[in-house]
């Protein structure tokens, strides 16, 4: 398994964002939905070794995050898309992406070639040399995603990553989730149920901090028959199930 | 590998490869050498000394270590070597732990350092950004020390009743800009500190230099640099994964 949480919980001073949850995924694509301040984020940046839990067991590529030098393995291979990409904004997107695979320990003869297969890999190679400040938004996202897979990572924790894709990008990054989640486990927290329905084989939805579905995205389609709001069937499920946890 | 939207976007208009070429490996490989960025004469010395590429490229990425900021800092400290001519004040000296404090608390943090949360998830340690960064900007100002002193003249004596008092409040803006993650406060703590010990100076003798000729302050500066060092190594200390 490459992500193995136990009973895991994070506190903001008395506010909990996330509340006992527990969680095994090995390869595959794995959707995080629920509302805002579900505690999704919070949960992608424990699985991200960014923010450390108040309590319970984290064990990722089955190594402990708790220790310098486990910590530093997951991380090499490791791909994290935060929901706030900073930049900088005199780079180019070739400078950018290359600093963060020199970051990620990466052997720096290999740099150069993952560099260029991951700006090609989201379709930035001819915005390769532009600088930072002159992309659009959703640019700006592949250059996230492009530094998040440089290092081709076993675990890629994605947070919100098709805020700003045009449709048309949102379906080419659906087929990269779906590559990715052949031969790694890959984490995507999004608002967008049609992203799930689209590329995920299993679906967590949270609610307050808490765990209220944790299944398939037929299961989730199955929960809504007859039942909630929604245009598509996995809304449905979405907002019945919600609704029935709220109850 | 499945691209975007085709495997090397924008170079599939070549067609069918001669042969057995195989025109995406060609692409990639010339993209590398093109794309890649030739790191500078700085940072392939701080690659070697380092042993760390990526920290070398943090250390040159260094919000307060860019041109526009030493510009800055030659310009104050300039300024106030002329006016120290003049007057027979050493203001430079009582400038530059100030200014060295506030390049210190902007080496790394949220708000002006764009990627910190990105860099917090990267296998070299923030924490070691961090200390390469603050090392860097102190390295940069004991140079501009020993140079301003060697061009007044007031020689030794002046950068070490600089340089100590310096290394202290840039300590302080550290641990605070830390402690807070926000180098705003960490910049307002340093200066605040440097004016008390002016102030005291002040109290002491009756001179503001006080502050950087007494002899007996070199104990205190050194003591609070310390305690701020432990500080910051406590607040950058290795988060357990479980508790």
């Amino acid at each position: 398994m490459n992500v193995e949480l136990t009973d895991l919980n994070r506190k903001f001073g008395h506010t909990r964002a996330v509340a006992g949850v527990s969680l095994e995924a090995g390869p595959g694509v794995f959707g995080l939905l629920g509302p805002n301040g579900a505690g999704k984020t919070s949960l992608l940046r424990m699985m991200a070794t960014v923010l450390p839990p108040t309590s319970g067991k984290l064990r990722l590529l089955e190594r402990d995050p708790g220790s310098y030098g486990p910590r530093r393995e997951i991380r090499r291979r490791l791909g994290y898309l935060p929901q706030n990409l900073g930049y900088y904004p005199g780079f180019t997107v070739a400078d950018f992406v290359e600093y963060f695979a020199l970051l990620k320990d990466m052997p720096p003869g290999q740099v150069p070639r993952a560099v260029a297969a991951a700006i090609e890999h989201v379709g930035l190679g001819d915005r390769a040399r532009s600088k930072l400040r002159t992309l659009s938004g959703g640019m700006l996202r592949r250059a996230g995603i492009a530094q998040a897979i440089v290092n081709e990572p076993e675990l890629l924790l994605l947070d919100e990553p098709t805020a700003g894709l045009d449709p048309e990008q949102r379906v080419s990054f659906r087929a990269l989730l779906r590559d990715f989640g052949q031969r790694s486990t890959v984490i995507v927290s999004t608002h967008l149920v049609e992203d799930v329905a689209a590329a995920c084989t299993e679906v967590m939805l949270m609610d307050a901090g808490r765990v209220v579905f944790h299944g398939t995205p037929g299961e989730l389609i199955a929960r809504g028959e007859g039942h909630g709001v929604g245009d598509a069937p996995l809304e449905r499920g979405y907002s019945a199930v919600l609704a029935a946890a709220r109850s | 590998m499945t691209g975007w939207d085709e495997p090397m976007s924008g170079h599939r208009e070549a067609g069918p490869a001669p042969g057995d070429v195989d025109l995406d490996r060609v692409w990639l490989g010339v993209a590398a050498q093109v794309w890649r960025r030739r790191p500078g004469p700085a940072e392939r010395a701080a690659g070697r000394l380092l042993r760390s590429p990526g920290l070398a490229r943090a250390l040159v990425t260094t919000p307060s270590l860019l041109l526009g900021w030493v510009i800055a800092t030659v310009v104050i400290l300039l300024a106030g070597a002329g006016i120290a001519l003049g007057t027979g004040t050493p203001w430079v000296a009582l400038l530059a732990p100030a200014v060295a404090a506030a390049g210190i608390a902007y080496a790394y943090g949220p708000g002006i350092d764009p990627a910190w949360e990105l860099s917090q998830s990267m296998a070299v340690s923030d924490r070691m950004v961090l200390l390469v960064r603050a090392l860097a900007v102190f390295g940069l100002n004991a140079v501009l020390g020993l140079a301003a002193s060697a061009a007044s003249g007031a020689a030794a004596a002046v950068t070490f009743g600089w340089l100590v008092p310096m290394t202290a409040v840039c300590a302080l803006a550290l641990a605070t800009a830390t402690v807070t993650k926000s180098p705003n406060v960490g910049v307002a703590a340093g200066s605040a500190g440097w004016v008390i010990a002016l102030l005291s100076g002040k109290a002491a003798d009756g001179q503001f230099t006080a502050a950087i000729t007494d002899a007996s302050f070199v104990l205190p500066y050194l003591a609070l640099a310390v305690c701020c060092a432990a500080v910051v190594l406590f607040v950058t200390r290795i988060p357990r994964g479980t508790r």
